[in-house]
């Protein structure tokens, strides 16, 4: 008897940090594909939506989301690390620190103790950090949250052994694929989309709302170019600063003053 | 002899929590619902924003009712600048809520909670031999995010909503759509019930115990009201939202990031059948009929029922969810620009119904419309007292099971409650000594 043998299916694990578990939820609004890609892969991990308690198996692929504000998150963290083939930073959290990494603004201890009194000292929670900023990353999906179609095409890639397609251009510049009107020219309002990485198809835009710089940075994010297209639209730079840092702890410090 | 039984994480919930139960000679001792999510400090992050950024990081708290907190927020901030939004962007919030209920009700009702009935691990699991209740399922999940997608613009997180209204209108073409999907998910919802109402009645232990939800005057909704009303077997009271403090006496517990919160010594239920108690008189024709359908009668006493009460809603959410979409066809194609926002020094204070239950942000802005306060009161932090309650009850009842089969029915009572366990680390208040 001829045994027909199909690759065995890669065993996928879907883990959460600390976040709002919104990029995990992506993962279940893909409705019309989730029953699908269970035929694909082995989806093995993913305690948001399954008890099977399978929490340590070997995985080929793994998914991380949040970011790393204790030494829990920082433990599972490397488990999975240690465990898993391949690990993708999966949301802006992961990727950048998110918004969770706002707290480097801040006095640190004076708003644990803000926020939950003497208790708080006795917490587990430490300063905000990418799971990048943690352990060694091969792919990152960004966006707060993730698109889900970037999501199922991330997946169809490393499926047939491929790298995910790496993003560069700006959600700039397919917000002028679509034709959208520029709000930062033609309103005067801070965007973020000149040096947001793209892959969103310049949703927000679209819908008149500027970009909030959700994604993260673009690679060639020319940070002082931007601040002198927003200081030309009269746009105060400190304003246009703290709106860049919302998502992702760019440097803005050491950016150059626009001439 | 001291045994402990301990569920160090909860699977198919929202979050990171636990459970833990500690017996001193088969007499149970301790119980404690444990929350290991990491501190979010989101609301101290908040602070010193502009107000337009305020709803953007809110929405950050939770991705599954991420538009229950941008509009809740949107609402606090308007009304700490004294702003009005018109009638249109009324309709449009309230279609936006119908949506993410929706969503989040099926997610809960077929993802998270009918697995457990049918001692499967996950709904991949289900789906192999009730597939065609997995799909019915996926199907209202999916119409609860094409509400969300063509009015916030995105299914989590929504981008179009803004202090004063919208950035853009969905078109024409977008709410014919809209019609079209809602007509199928009508009878896909009366399913659900069906299949909700076949669900074996499982006795975990009931108990009386107190209700707190906004109170919406105007019909069966989830804004659009000023007093929260919290039923204490047969006793009414109501609370203005401005005093939503006066509802929870919160104390912080070291083993939980959330503060727990008890209505005059009682622990209270927040969320769906919370609405049913506090609106039932609200509820439309299609509504009631789901409630005999579903065998859901007052009082209340099972935590199971609010898993019935959710079907109750995608029903309601379904049939209202059109209506709108036919006044805004009705009301065409019109233009209607966000109320300008001037800001200025001030407080506000708003509550909505959220997925699972009475969500308040309360802020204080400074003369530039920066914001110098935030707190916000979340639906699983103020049922954190009664998921323990319950879980003692539960735990006593059948203290003589085996400990999987226990576990079991103590995850099977967390899960009724549908926590949002990134959420519950959200009760802080900012302006208060601790």
């Amino acid at each position: 008897m001829t045994a027909t043998h199909s690759a065995p299916k890669p065993i996928v694990g879907i883990v959460g940090l600390t976040g709002c578990a919104g990029d995990q939820l992506v993962v279940l609004n893909c409705e019309r594909e989730l029953l699908d890609l269970a035929q694909l892969v082995d989806l093995r991990e993913f305690p948001m939506a399954s008890s099977n308690g399978a929490e340590g198996v070997a995985l080929d692929i793994a998914f991380v989301e949040g970011a790393v504000v204790s030494q829990r998150d920082e433990d599972v963290l490397h488990g999975v690390r240690e465990r898993a083939r391949t690990l993708v930073a999966l949301g802006t959290c992961a990727a950048w620190g998110g918004v969770a990494a706002l707290d480097r603004l801040f006095d640190r201890d004076q708003l644990v103790r803000d926020v939950y009194g003497d208790a708080g000292a006795a917490f587990d929670t430490r300063p905000a950090r990418s799971v990048r900023d943690v352990v060694a990353v091969e792919y990152v999906i960004p966006g707060c949250p993730i698109e889900r179609d970037e999501l199922l095409q991330a997946i169809a890639h490393l499926l047939q052994g491929n790298p995910p397609l790496p993003r560069d251009v700006p959600v700039c510049a397919e917000c002028r694929m679509r034709e959208s009107n520029c709000l930062l020219m033609e309103r005067g309002v801070i965007c973020c989309g000149p040096v947001t990485v793209g892959g969103c198809n310049a949703r927000c835009p679209a819908v008149g709302t500027p970009c909030i710089g959700c994604r993260g940075p673009s690679p060639d994010a020319n940070l002082p170019a931007a601040l002198a297209a927003f200081a030309e639209q009269g746009i105060i730079q400190d304003e246009a600063r703290r709106r860049l840092e919302l998502f992702a702890a760019i440097p803005i410090s050491r950016t150059e003053e626009p001439a | 002899m001291t045994t402990r039984i301990t569920i160090e994480h909860l699977a198919r919930v929202e979050g990171h929590g636990g459970v833990t139960v500690e017996l001193q000679d088969g007499r149970v001792e301790t119980v404690r619902f444990d929350i290991i999510e990491g501190a979010r400090l989101l609301e101290g992050l908040v602070r010193g924003r502009r107000y337009d950024e305020v709803a953007p990081i809110a929405s950050r708290i939770c991705g599954i009712c991420s538009a229950a907190h941008t509009l809740t927020s949107n609402l606090a901030t308007e009304r700490a600048f004294g702003i009005t939004p018109s009638v249109r962007t009324e309709r449009l919030r309230d279609l936006l809520l119908r949506g993410e209920n929706i969503q989040s009700h099926a997610l809960h009702i077929f993802l998270l909670a009918l697995p457990d009935y049918s001692g499967a691990a996950s709904v991949l699991e289900l789906a192999a031999d009730q597939r065609d209740v997995v799909e019915l399922g996926l199907r209202l999940k999916r119409l609860g995010n094409t509400i969300q997608e063509t009015v916030g613009g995105r299914a989590v997180h929504p981008v179009t909503p803004v202090v004063g209204g919208f950035t853009s209108q969905p078109s024409v073409d977008a709410l014919l759509a809209l019609r079209d999907a809602l007509q199928l998910g009508r009878q896909d919802a009366l399913d659900a019930v069906a299949v909700v109402a076949g669900l074996a009645r499982l006795d975990f232990g009931r108990s009386p115990t107190a209700y707190a939800a906004l109170h919406t005057p105007g019909g069966y909704a989830y804004a659009g009201g000023h007093e929260i009303v919290v039923e204490l077997t047969g006793r009414t009271t109501t609370v203005p939202v401005p005093a939503y403090q006066s509802l929870a006496r919160e104390h912080t517990v070291a083993h939980s990031h959330a503060r727990h919160s008890r209505w005059n010594g009682t622990p209270f239920m927040v969320g769906a059948l919370a609405r049913l108690v506090v609106n039932g008189q609200h509820l439309p024709a299609i509504g009631t009929r789901a409630m005999a359908d579903l065998g859901l009668t007052l009082p209340f006493e099972d935590p199971l029922d609010n898993t019935r009460a959710q079907a109750v809603e995608l029903c309601v959410d379904v049939a209202r969810a059109m209506d709108l979409v036919e006044q805004l066809l009705a009301d065409g194609d019109r233009a209607d620009v966000p109320v300008p926002v001037e800001p200025r020094a001030g407080s506000g204070t708003a509550a909505i119904e959220a997925p699972r239950g009475l969500l308040v942000h309360s802020y204080e802005y400074d003369e530039h419309g920066r914001l110098a306060r935030a707190d916000v009161m979340t639906p699983t932090a103020l049922n954190a007292a009664s998921v323990e309650h319950r879980l003692r009850h539960a735990a006593e009842r059948h203290v003589s099971l085996e400990a999987t089969e226990l576990k079991r029915v103590l995850e099977m009572v967390v899960r009724a409650y549908d926590p949002c366990i990134s959420c519950a680390v959200h009760v802080l208040d900012l302006g208060r000594a601790p």
